[in-house]
């Protein structure tokens, strides 16, 4: 998502070379916030295996969290005049673009800078959660699909955790696990990994889980040269846990596609409109 | 006859040869050199190939670098483990019989027979359960699973990047100041691609060239062409697909059922390639049989019944249907089956072992 002077300066020479067009409006900027929360409440990251209880799910369970993150792509942003804003993908050893990693415990990931967005109005959002084939089957790939620097992969069944939610609960059924090497489990966790992306191979028994999110503003947004426009997302990790109506005795580890499959299908719920921002002041409100 | 405007032929000459020296050796699209080792050709008579060379082309910088990673043990946790510990040339690049599975570190045994290399850049998917969807997502399984190299690639690429030599092969084969995880699984990853056996008596005789296959070969040939290949089908002798060949009656290992989590799934294996397979002792997902003969043997008499067996073992009262052949046509099949073995390629000092 860098913005390349190179590519700039190589168009204005075109726009010079071809200057008896009309002038169009610049393309401008367009920014998602991700506020992510547990109901009302903002999101405190606690240590694994910490036995402090923040939060309590509808059916009076009571768990705290340590990890909240997953990834987007495949961003596209509609107006009601025809606007329309798709971003590009590109996956490659060297980085990777159009898909987002958003992880609570790192805020400067919490927002996601679109660029090049044609001037316009604009009224919806739609994106996916996960990382799906488009970028799955084009190989080892750099940034935040780099499984040695913090892409969560899954090796025996090649694809990237979609969505992961790890913490403690009070009820949860997880014993204590010493695997060997300096690895353990704490008693009392829960972790959901979400992913599976796979229904491409001619096996109807494939789990997809791959999810799309579609939004709508309520309002109309405004993108184009000197416009900051901005939408704040709420992101509720409890609606996942609630609609999907987990027991975290029994229920407390979750990673694969096909047992994720409840999980997956309510993670677009998570998502809300709360505002949008034709300017920025600061960000995040 | 139409006379010839040698004018207009000799300028077409001249004109042909300076568009081929501008286009000479000038980037994506050109086709390799016949006699470059290093460029990725598929033989005519295989499948498309399915790897993404357009994010990867081989180069010989990266293949030779793959080559060295293929070959160090430095990639595994205690430096007693590398690929080529269970993938040896001479072997087709499977494992020793003596390892009838996997030995990783500190001598633990895995659960699954070590496979051949070869011709992987035609596979839609990798490893007995087909799990991987991708050549270059391979390596992190063998390098990352406790029981084979035990180490994670995030200390792979830190120890690579401590290495002077290693940082200075990754900038040449990728202009890279910094190695991370991605070129390490491409540069493995065209060592891998240039593993192209295609050169058995086989391949001679769908060729045309060479002497021919014998009588018995032939013979073998039909018999498993009627019997096999159905499902070891074309010319790597795969179809690609997952099948339970009535193995067991209790499934010890899920197989493809624990990928996709079905159980009309449980105990189905890829149908493997049978390139080299004389050299690939023992056979089957868990090394159950130590020889062709046996694997036969099995196929004639001893498939056992379950939920999953293929249809193709199964009578039409869904009782296990054996293969109807004699002990004559089974050692006839054999006899076919080693005219698969490519000396070329377990010889080839391409992929041999060098200190550099």
């Amino acid at each position: 998502m860098k913005f390349h002077f190179g590519m700039a300066a190589l168009l204005g020479v075109a726009s010079l070379v071809a200057c008896d067009v009309e002038e169009t409006p610049q393309a401008g900027t367009f920014r998602l916030y991700f506020d992510n929360r547990v109901g009302e409440d903002e999101v405190t990251l606690r240590e694994a295996g910490s036995q402090e209880y923040d939060y309590t799910t509808a059916d009076g369970q009571q768990f705290n969290l340590s990890t909240f993150r997953y990834y987007l792509g495949k961003v596209i942003l509609t107006g009601p005049d025809g606007a329309y804003f798709e971003d590009e993908i590109k996956v490659s050893a060297e980085g990777t673009e159009g898909y987002y990693l958003v992880n609570e415990a790192d805020p400067s990931t919490h927002t996601i800078l679109l660029e090049d967005v044609p001037a316009g109005n604009y009224n919806a959002v739609q994106f996916i959660i996960g990382v799906d084939e488009s970028a799955v089957t084009e190989g080892a790939a750099g940034g935040i699909l780099d499984p040695a620097a913090g892409a969560w992969f899954w090796n025996w069944n090649s694809g990237y955790i979609a969505f992961g939610l790890e913490g403690n609960a009070l009820n949860s059924g997880q014993e204590y696990v010493d695997w060997g090497g300096g690895i353990t489990t704490p008693a009392g966790t829960i972790s959901y990994h979400i992913g599976g992306w796979k229904d491409v191979a001619e096996n109807e028994n494939f789990v997809n889980n791959i999810q799309t999110v579609s939004l709508d503003f309520g309002t109309t947004v405004a993108a184009g040269d000197d416009l900051t426009p901005m939408v704040h997302m709420v992101v509720d990790a409890l609606k996942v846990l609630n609609n999907t109506q987990v027991n975290f005795e029994t229920t407390y580890v979750v990673h694969s596609p096909r047992a994720g499959k409840p999980f997956a299908d309510n993670l677009p719920a998570m998502f809300t409109i709360q505002h949008v921002h034709q300017s920025t002041g600061s960000e995040g409100h | 006859m139409k006379a010839i405007n040698w004018r207009k032929a000799a300028t077409s000459v001249i004109l042909a040869g300076v568009v081929s020296l501008l286009f000479h050796r000038c980037g994506p699209g050109e086709q390799p050199e016949p006699d470059d080792p290093y460029a990725f050709q598929a033989p005519d008579h295989f499948p498309a190939p399915t790897y993404t060379f357009r994010n990867n082309p081989v180069s010989e910088e990266g293949f030779l670098l793959g080559k060295a990673l293929f070959y160090d043990a430095s990639l595994s946790r205690d430096g007693s483990i590398s690929c080529n510990s269970c993938h040896q040339q001479a072997l087709a690049f499977a494992d020793n019989p003596a390892h009838p599975t996997s030995i990783g570190v500190d001598n633990q045994r895995g659960s699954r027979n070590a496979p051949a290399l070869a011709n992987l850049a035609f596979y839609p998917e990798f490893f007995w359960d087909g799990g991987v969807n991708h050549l270059d997502f391979v390596p992190i399984n063998a390098i990352e699973s406790p029981i084979e190299m035990d180490e994670s690639l995030a200390e792979v690429v830190a120890r690579l990047n401590a290495n002077a030599r290693y940082r200075d092969r990754f900038r040449e084969a990728f202009g890279i100041e910094t190695i991370t995880a991605p070129y390490l699984l491409q540069a493995l990853s065209q060592f891998m691609l240039l593993m192209v056996s295609d050169q058995s008596p086989y391949d001679d005789y769908l060729r045309g060239e060479g002497e021919g296959l014998t009588e018995l070969e032939l013979q073998g040939m039909a018999l498993f062409e009627d019997h096999c290949g159905g499902c070891h089908a074309g010319p790597l002798q795969t179809d690609f697909s997952y099948r339970n060949n009535g193995l067991d009656s209790v499934m010890l290992d899920l197989g493809r059922g624990r990928i996709t989590e079905h159980p009309a799934d449980e105990g189905k294996f890829r149908v493997p390639s049978l390139r080299n397979v004389a050299l690939t002792a023992p056979y089957m997902h868990n090394a159950r049989f130590a020889t062709l003969e046996a694997v036969l043997q099995h196929y004639a008499s001893g498939i056992r019944p379950s939920a999953t067996l293929d249809p193709e073992f199964l009578s039409p009262e869904g009782a296990p249907k054996p293969m109807a052949l004699t002990a004559a046509e089974q050692q006839a099949i054999v006899a076919f089956l080693h005219t698969l073995t490519d000396r070329d390629f377990t010889t080839n000092p391409l992929f041999r072992h060098e200190n550099d």
